[in-house]
C-alpha cells in the first residue's frame, strides 16, 4: 500500500517567504501517523510540500520522522497569496502526480490537524474533496485490513455544550486522514518494535541526504490550472487586518513588581484574602 | 447575475442524538438579526433557512423556527442518522442547487435561483470539515472561525478582483476572524472575479463557520410561523459502506465547576516548559487548585516530556472561547497575554491575579492585581511566601 503526507505552509495571509521553513508540528504529527502504516503494512510514502523556499528543512524533517521515499517540492510564483481552495489544487495536483509517479492510486493521504499558520483546518478536507477520498477529521488512531482494503479510525470530537465523543468508523480505502494533535502511535509487537527501529536509523541516514531526493515541481510540471490556483482562483481575500480592538479595562490591577519581596507578600496575602471572601470589590 | 441568482441564508443546523448544540441557535440567531435588516435595507424577501439532517428529528423543527428561522429543510432519514461527512456534504449540496426547495422556501425569482447567497456552519468538530467540503464542492469561498458578521455594499479595488478597477460589491459578507494570535482581527471577503483581462467568475455561497459562543440566539417566539420542507437525497450506494462502528461521550476529566482556585498558564512557558509547567503544578498543589490553560498550549507548539504534556498540554484545559468557561473564586494565570480568545473565558473569575513580563498585556485589563515579571522568577517566590503565609497562620 502506499500513503502521502501533505505539509501546508501559509494560507495567504501572511508573508510566505518570511515565514519559517521547518516542519510545522500538526504536520509532524501527519508523518508521525504515515510511518505508523510503513512499519505496520510496509507502506510507500510520498510526502509533499507548497512553499516558497527551495532548500526545504522542512522536508528533511518530514524525511527522518517517517522514512520517505519520495519527497516533493511544489513552488511556483503563481502559487502565492491563495486561499485554502486555491492551495488545495496545487496540493491535489501534487498527489496525482506522486500516483502518476507510482503508476497506481493512493490508499491513505495524511494531513496536518491545521497549519500553524493560516489555522483554518480547510484545506485537508478540500484536498481530500478534490480528490474524491473519504475524509476522516480529527483521527487519533487508525487500523487498516488489508484484505478488506478498509480503514477504521477513531476520531476525537469537540462540540460546544455537550462532552467530548470518539466516533469509531470504518470506511473502504482509499481515505484521506487528518490526523489529530493527540495521535501517537504504538507498536504492540516485539517485532514491530524492531522493524521500527530499523527504518528509523534507515530515515536518519537518508535525511542527511534529503536534497538529493527532492524532486521540484511548478505549475507547468503540475500541470495545474491557472484560474484555479494561486490568487486568480481565490474565492476569498483578506480586507483588512486589525488590531483587536482592545477592550475597556474591565478591572483595575494594582499594579506589582515580581522581584520585590513586599509586593510578594502582598499578592499572598490578597490570594488568602480572595479565598476567604473577604475582598470588597 | 440576476436578482434571484442568489438569494437567502442557508444555515447547517447540528444536533447530536436529536438534541440540537447550542451554536445551532447561535447561529439562526445572528441570521435573523441580520436578514430582518437586510430585508428592510433592500426591500427584498430573502428568507433564514435552516438545514437539518438526521434522523427521527421532526420536533426540532419547530424549535427552530421559533429561533428565527423562515423555513427549515429538513432531511430525516436513516442513511443520514450518522455524522459521515461524505454523505452529509453530498445531502448539503444537493439542497443548495435544488430549485424547487428554493421555490417552497420563497416563490419569488424562484426559477432563477442558483444557489444560496451566505451560508452559516458551526467552527466546531462537525461544522469545521463539513463546511470545508461542502464549499470544495460548490467551489466557493469560507472563512474560518468568524466572531462578526456585517453586510454591506463595499468599494473594491483589487488586482485581481477588478483589475484595478473601483467596482461596488453589493451585499457582501464581511466576516471578522481572529487570528492564532488572538490579537489581529482580519476580514475576509468572498468576492466574484469582475476581471476582463483576467478571470470572470461569480463565486457563491458567501461562507463561513461561526466560533460556538459568539452570538446569542434570538428569544423564542412559539408564535412564529415557518415552513417545514421535506427534502429527499439522493444516496450513492457506494457511500453506506462508509459506516459508524460506535459513537461514545467521554466525559471530559478536568472539572474546573468544584474548585476554589484555578492556576492558569499560556505561552509565557515558552523557555523552558518542561520546568514551568512542574512549576506551576507545585504552586496549584499548594493552593488546591485546578490547572487551566490558553489554547496555544494545547496545540502541540512547545514541548514537554510525554508525562507533562499528556497531563497539561490537553484541549480539555483550555480556558476560553474553545474551552471551559471558569469562574472560580480566585484565578491566578501565569504567562497569558489575553488575547480576547481566553478572556472570555475567564472574566467571571472572581478575583484576578495575572503574572506577566510584558506590563501592557491586555491581561492586566481584567486583573485585579497584575504582578510584573517572569514566570520562572515569580513562581518560585510566590510558592515559598505562600509556605511562610500559611505558617504564620498556624503558628497563631
Amino acid at each position: 500500500m502506499s500513503a502521502g503526507s501533505i505539509s501546508y505552509n501559509p494560507d495567504g495571509t501572511l508573508n510566505r517567504s518570511k515565514t519559517k521553513n521547518t516542519l510545522g508540528p500538526h504536520s509532524k504529527i501527519a508523518t508521525q501517523a504515515a510511518f505508523y502504516a510503513k512499519v505496520k503494512y510496509g507502506a510507500k510514502i510520498s510526502v509533499g510540500s507548497m512553499s516558497g523556499h527551495a532548500a526545504n528543512n522542512a522536508l528533511q524533517i518530514a524525511m527522518e520522522t517517517c522514512d520517505a521515499d519520495v519527497l516533493h517540492l511544489y513552488n511556483d510564483p503563481s502559487f502565492a497569496g491563495a486561499d485554502t481552495i486555491g492551495t488545495a489544487e496545487v496540493l491535489k495536483k501534487g498527489v496525482e502526480k506522486m500516483e502518476g509517479q507510482m503508476e497506481r492510486k493512493m490508499d491513505i493521504v495524511f494531513s496536518g490537524h491545521r497549519a500553524t499558520d493560516g489555522e483554518t483546518g480547510q484545506t485537508g478536507p478540500q484536498i481530500a474533496w478534490k480528490l474524491g477520498l473519504t475524509f476522516l477529521g480529527n483521527v487519533i488512531s487508525y487500523d487498516v485490513d488489508l484484505e478488506k482494503r478498509t480503514v477504521t479510525a477513531k476520531r476525537l470530537l469537540n462540540l460546544r455544550g455537550v462532552p467530548e465523543i470518539i466516533q469509531e468508523i470504518e470506511a473502504p480505502l482509499p481515505v484521506f486522514i487528518a490526523i489529530d494533535p493527540s495521535y501517537k502511535y504504538h507498536f504492540n509487537t516485539v517485532s514491530l518494535r524492531l522493524s521500527a527501529e530499523k527504518y528509523k536509523k534507515e530515515a536518519h541516514e537518508k535525511s542527511q541526504n534529503y536534497q538529493k531526493y527532492i524532486q521540484t515541481f511548478n505549475r507547468e510540471g503540475l500541470g495545474a490550472e491557472k484560474t484555479l490556483i494561486g490568487l486568480v482562483g481565490s474565492p476569498t481575500i483578506v480586507y483588512n487586518v486589525q488590531r483587536v480592538p482592545k477592550g475597556k479595562a474591565i478591572r483595575n490591577a494594582k499594579v506589582l513588581d515580581g522581584s520585590n519581596p513586599e509586593h510578594i507578600q502582598q499578592t499572598v496575602t490578597a490570594i488568602k484574602e480572595a479565598l476567604s471572601a473577604m475582598v470588597i470589590k | 447575475m440576476t436578482e434571484g441568482d442568489y438569494r437567502h441564508v442557508y444555515v447547517v443546523i447540528e444536533h447530536i442524538d436529536g438534541k440540537l448544540l447550542p451554536v445551532s441557535l447561535e447561529m439562526l440567531g445572528e441570521a435573523r438579526r441580520l436578514f430582518d435588516d437586510f430585508n428592510s435595507r433592500y426591500s427584498s424577501k430573502e428568507k433564514v433557512v435552516a438545514v437539518l439532517l438526521g434522523h427521527n428529528i421532526q420536533h426540532l423543527s419547530q424549535i427552530l423556527i421559533e429561533h428565527g428561522a423562515d423555513s427549515v429543510v429538513i432531511v430525516d432519514r436513516p442513511e443520514v442518522a450518522a455524522l459521515i461527512n461524505k454523505i452529509h456534504t453530498k445531502v448539503i449540496c444537493q439542497i443548495c442547487l435544488d430549485i424547487e426547495t428554493a421555490a417552497k422556501i420563497e416563490p419569488a425569482y424562484a426559477m432563477e435561483f442558483k444557489r444560496p447567497r451566505y451560508m452559516f456552519f458551526a467552527a466546531d468538530g462537525i461544522g469545521r470539515h463539513l463546511s470545508s467540503t461542502v464549499l470544495a464542492e460548490l467551489d466557493s469561498g469560507l472563512a474560518s472561525d468568524v466572531n462578526q458578521l456585517i453586510i454591506s455594499d463595499l468599494d473594491i479595488s483589487h488586482p485581481v478582483k477588478t483589475g484595478g478597477k473601483h467596482i461596488v460589491y453589493k451585499k457582501t459578507l464581511e466576516m471578522y476572524r481572529v487570528d492564532f494570535s488572538g490579537f489581529l482581527w482580519t476580514t475576509i471577503l468572498c468576492l466574484d472575479n469582475i476581471n476582463e483581462n483576467l478571470s470572470m467568475r461569480e463565486y457563491s455561497p458567501q461562507s463561513c463557520n461561526i466560533i460556538p459562543g459568539a452570538f446569542q440566539p434570538i428569544k423564542p417566539d412559539p408564535e412564529r410561523k415557518g415552513k417545514v420542507i421535506e427534502f429527499s437525497p439522493k444516496i450513492d450506494e457506494e457511500d453506506l459502506k462508509i459506516k459508524v462502528l460506535s459513537q461514545k461521550f467521554v466525559e471530559n476529566e478536568i472539572d474546573f465547576d468544584n474548585y476554589k482556585t484555578v492556576v492558569g498558564f499560556g505561552r509565557g512557558i515558552q523557555d523552558a516548559p518542561e520546568k514551568n509547567i512542574k512549576l506551576i503544578e507545585e504552586f496549584a498543589k499548594q493552593l488546591n487548585a485546578q490547572v487551566g490553560i490558553s489554547l496555544p498550549i494545547a496545540k502541540n507548539v512547545f514541548t514537554a516530556s510525554p508525562a507533562i504534556s499528556s497531563k497539561y498540554m490537553i484541549p480539555a484545559r483550555v480556558v476560553g472561547t474553545s474551552g471551559h468557561k471558569i469562574s472560580p473564586m480566585l484565578y491566578i494565570v501565569f504567562g497569558v497575554s489575553g488575547a480576547m480568545q481566553h478572556v472570555s473565558g475567564m472574566e467571571d473569575s472572581q478575583f484576578v491575579i495575572s503574572v506577566n513580563a510584558d506590563e501592557n498585556a491586555p491581561i492586566r485589563d481584567v486583573s485585579d492585581i497584575f504582578l510584573k515579571g517572569r514566570m520562572e522568577d515569580v513562581l518560585p517566590l510566590l510558592s515559598e511566601e505562600l509556605k511562610k503565609q500559611q505558617i504564620t497562620v498556624q503558628v497563631k
